[in-house]
C-alpha cells in the first residue's frame, strides 16, 4: 500500500496547473508588461519606434506634486492602520473572549454585516453621515452645539473615518484569530500572581498578540493604500492619493506609462511592507522561542 | 499548536469561575471600572461599525431627495426609481452574471489548487500559498491595471472574460484559503481506511475526500461571490462602457447625485449580502469561519 500511494499524491499535484496557468498570464505577465511599459516612450504595439527611457520615474522623483501625492497616501494610509487598530483590538479581544455562544454569533454579525455591504454603499453612508448637511451636522445643529456645520469631509479626517470603517472588519477577524488562541490561563496566572488586569494585558495578552497586530495592520494598510473608491468621494475630488492619480493617467490623460510608472511605485511600497512585516515577524516569533 | 484556546472547552469551569470571581484582594472597584470603560467602548466600536448601515436604510425610505434628520415620514419611492432604472437592472444582471461566472472559475481553480498543494507533496508548498494569497496583499487597482494594459497592447478590448479574469484573481485566495484551512483539519486516515477497505483511488477522492472538504469549498465559493460582487477597483480599468457592473454604476451616479435611489440600490444590496450571510451560516457556520 504505501507504494501505491506514491503515484496518486503525484497526480494530485498536477491540480495545481489551472491556478498556475491563470497566475501565469493574467497576474505575472500583466504585472511584467507593467513594469516594461514603465520604462518605454511609448506603446510599442502602435509606435514603430520605441524607446527606453527613465523619464515617467523622473517625472516623478523630480516633481514636488507627485512625492506630495504619495506621501498623501502614505500618510492615510497610517492614520488608517492606526485607528483602525486601537478600535478593532477591544473588539477583537471582546469577540475572543466572550463566553455566550450568542454573544460570539451577535458580535460576529456586526463585524461581518458592515463588510458584506459594498465600498461604495458605505461610502455613501458616509456621505450622508459627514456632509455639510448631513445626520451628524443637523444633529449638533438642532441640539444647538454647533452654529455652522463642521467640516468632516472633504478632506483626510472623513477619508480616513470612511476607509476605518470599511477596513476595521479586516482587522477584528484577524485579531480574533491570534488573541483567541492565547491561553486565556496565562492572564489568569499573572493575576493570581498580583498584577492587575490591566498589566496582565499589557505585559502578557498584548506582546503574545503582536503577529496579529502585525497582520491585520499590514492587511489594512495595503488596503488603504490602494483604495479608489473613499478617497474620492470623501475626498471630494479635492485630495489626491496614489490610485486615483492612476486612474486619472490612464482615463483623462491614456497615459499608459506614466500611470505604469504610478503602478510601480505603488508596487515598491507594497512589497517594502511585505517584506518588512516578514521580516519584524521573525523577530517576533524568534523572540517567543527564546522565551 | 500547542495551546487550544479554552473557549473551545466549555468543561473547563475553572477557568470561566476564575474570570468572573472577583479579586481576592481590595481591587474590585477599580476593576468594576475597567469592565465598564470595556463595554463602554466596545458599544460605542458596534455603533461606528453599524450606524451607517442604518442611515442608509433610513434614506432609503426617506421621502425627501435630500437627507433629513430626523426622518418625515416612510415611502418607497426611491426603490420603485430603482427597480425602474433601466441602468441600475442592466448594472446588476451584468454583476450577478459575472459573480456567477468568478465563483465558478475561483471555486474550481482555488480548490484544485489547495488540494494540490495539501496532497500532492509539491515542492515549495509554502511559496505556492503565499504567491496564491499574493493578490489580496498587492493593490487590487494594480491588478486592474496590470490587466487593462495588457488588453491593450493585445488589442482585445474590453471583453467579459478579461473581467472575469481579474475577478477570479482576487477570488481564488479566499477559496484557497477556507479549503486549505479544513484539508488540514483533515484526518488522512479516514481516506487510507476507505482504500484499505478496497476503493480505488478516484473512488476514495470523490466518496471521502470531497464530501469531507465540501464545507471549505462552500465558503470559500461564498466569499468569491461576495469579493466578485463589491469587487470595484478591478472592474474600475475592466468594464467596457454601457456594461457596468453594479458598484461602478452606484459610483457614477454617486458623483453627481445623492438622492434615496443609491439609497434603495444599497438596502438591495445589504439584503442580498444578508442573504449570503444566513447561507453562509447554514451551510458551514459564522464560528468555523473566524476559526480558520
Amino acid at each position: 500500500m504505501p507504494g501505491a500511494s506514491a503515484p496518486r499524491v503525484n497526480s494530485l499535484a498536477l491540480l495545481i496547473l489551472p491556478s498556475a496557468l491563470l497566475f501565469a498570464l493574467f497576474f505575472f505577465l500583466p504585472i511584467g508588461l507593467m513594469a516594461v511599459m514603465s520604462v518605454l516612450t511609448g506603446n510599442p504595439v502602435v509606435m514603430p519606434n520605441v524607446a527606453v527611457t527613465a523619464k515617467h520615474y523622473a517625472r516623478i522623483g523630480n516633481d514636488s506634486y507627485y512625492l506630495e501625492v504619495i506621501w498623501t497616501t502614505i500618510r492615510i494610509g497610517l492614520w488608517t492602520t492606526l485607528a483602525a487598530l486601537l478600535i478593532g483590538y477591544p473588539l477583537a479581544h471582546w469577540m475572543a473572549r466572550i463566553k455566550s455562544r450568542t454573544g460570539h454569533a451577535l458580535l460576529l454579525m456586526a463585524v461581518l454585516a458592515p463588510m458584506l455591504t459594498g465600498i461604495v454603499v458605505r461610502t455613501f453612508a458616509w456621505m450622508t453621515l459627514l456632509s455639510d448637511k448631513g445626520v451628524v451636522n443637523q444633529l449638533l445643529t438642532s441640539l444647538g452645539l454647533i452654529t455652522k456645520p463642521l467640516q468632516l469631509m472633504y478632506n483626510e479626517t472623513g477619508i480616513i473615518i470612511g476607509l476605518v470603517h470599511i477596513y476595521v472588519p479586516f482587522m477584528v477577524l484577524t485579531l480574533t484569530g491570534v488573541i483567541g488562541r492565547i491561553d486565556e490561563r496565562l492572564e489568569q496566572a499573572a493575576e493570581n500572581l498580583g498584577a492587575s488586569p490591566w498589566r496582565a494585558f499589557l505585559e502578557v495578552t498584548l506582546p503574545l498578540s503582536l503577529p496579529g497586530i502585525l497582520a491585520g495592520s499590514l492587511l489594512v494598510f495595503a488596503l488603504a493604500i490602494s483604495a479608489y473608491v473613499t478617497p474620492i468621494l470623501l475626498g471630494g475630488f479635492q485630495i489626491m492619493t496614489l490610485p486615483i492619480l492612476i486612474y486619472q493617467q490612464i482615463s483623462a490623460n491614456f497615459n499608459i506609462g506614466f500611470a505604469a510608472a504610478l503602478g510601480m511605485v505603488l508596487l515598491a511600497i507594497s512589497l517594502l511592507l511585505v517584506i518588512a512585516y516578514n521580516h519584524m515577524l521573525g523577530l517576533v516569533s524568534g523572540q517567543r522561542e527564546l522565551q | 499548536m500547542t495551546s487550544l484556546a479554552p473557549r473551545s472547552q466549555p468543561h473547563l469551569a475553572a477557568s470561566h469561575d476564575l474570570t468572573t470571581a472577583p479579586a481576592r484582594r481590595g481591587t474590585t472597584p477599580p476593576r468594576h471600572w475597567g469592565r465598564r470603560l470595556y463595554l463602554a467602548a466596545n458599544i460605542t466600536i458596534l455603533v461606528f461599525l453599524l450606524m451607517p448601515i442604518a442611515i442608509v436604510i433610513v434614506f432609503a425610505l426617506n421621502p425627501t431627495p435630500f437627507i433629513q434628520f430626523p426622518p418625515v415620514g416612510v415611502s418607497l419611492r426611491w426603490f420603485e426609481k430603482f427597480f425602474v432604472s433601466r441602468d441600475f437592472m442592466h448594472a446588476l444582471a451584468f454583476s450577478l452574471e459575472v459573480a456567477a461566472l468568478t465563483t465558478a472559475a475561483a471555486t474550481v481553480l482555488g480548490a484544485s489548487a489547495a488540494l494540490a498543494i495539501a496532497r500532492g507533496n509539491l515542492p515549495g508548498s509554502r511559496l505556492i500559498v503565499a504567491t496564491m494569497l499574493s493578490p489580496l496583499m498587492l493593490p487590487a487597482i494594480l491588478t486592474g491595471l496590470a490587466l487593462f494594459q495588457s488588453y491593450v497592447l493585445l488589442d482585445v478590448g474590453r471583453p467579459l472574460w478579461g473581467l472575469v479574469a481579474g475577478h477570479t484573481l482576487v477570488a481564488i485566495p479566499y477559496v484557497v484559503r477556507t479549503t486549505l484551512a479544513v484539508l488540514h483539519n483533515f484526518d488522512v486516515r479516514l481516506e487510507e481506511a476507505a482504500q484499505n477497505l478496497g476503493a480505488s483511488p478516484t473512488r476514495t477522492f470523490f466518496e471521502v475526500t470531497l464530501p469531507l472538504v465540501k464545507p471549505g469549498v462552500m465558503a470559500g465559493a461564498i466569499f468569491a461571490f461576495i469579493v466578485s460582487f463589491d469587487q470595484f477597483p478591478v472592474s474600475l480599468f475592466l468594464v467596457a462602457p454601457g456594461n457596468e457592473t453594479l458598484p461602478i454604476t452606484l459610483f457614477n451616479y454617486l458623483k453627481f447625485d445623492l438622492d434615496g435611489t443609491i439609497g434603495a440600490a444599497s438596502v438591495v444590496s445589504i439584503l442580498l449580502a444578508f442573504i449570503v450571510v444566513i447561507a453562509l451560516d447554514r451551510t458551514v457556520g459564522l464560528r468555523s469561519y473566524v476559526k480558520l
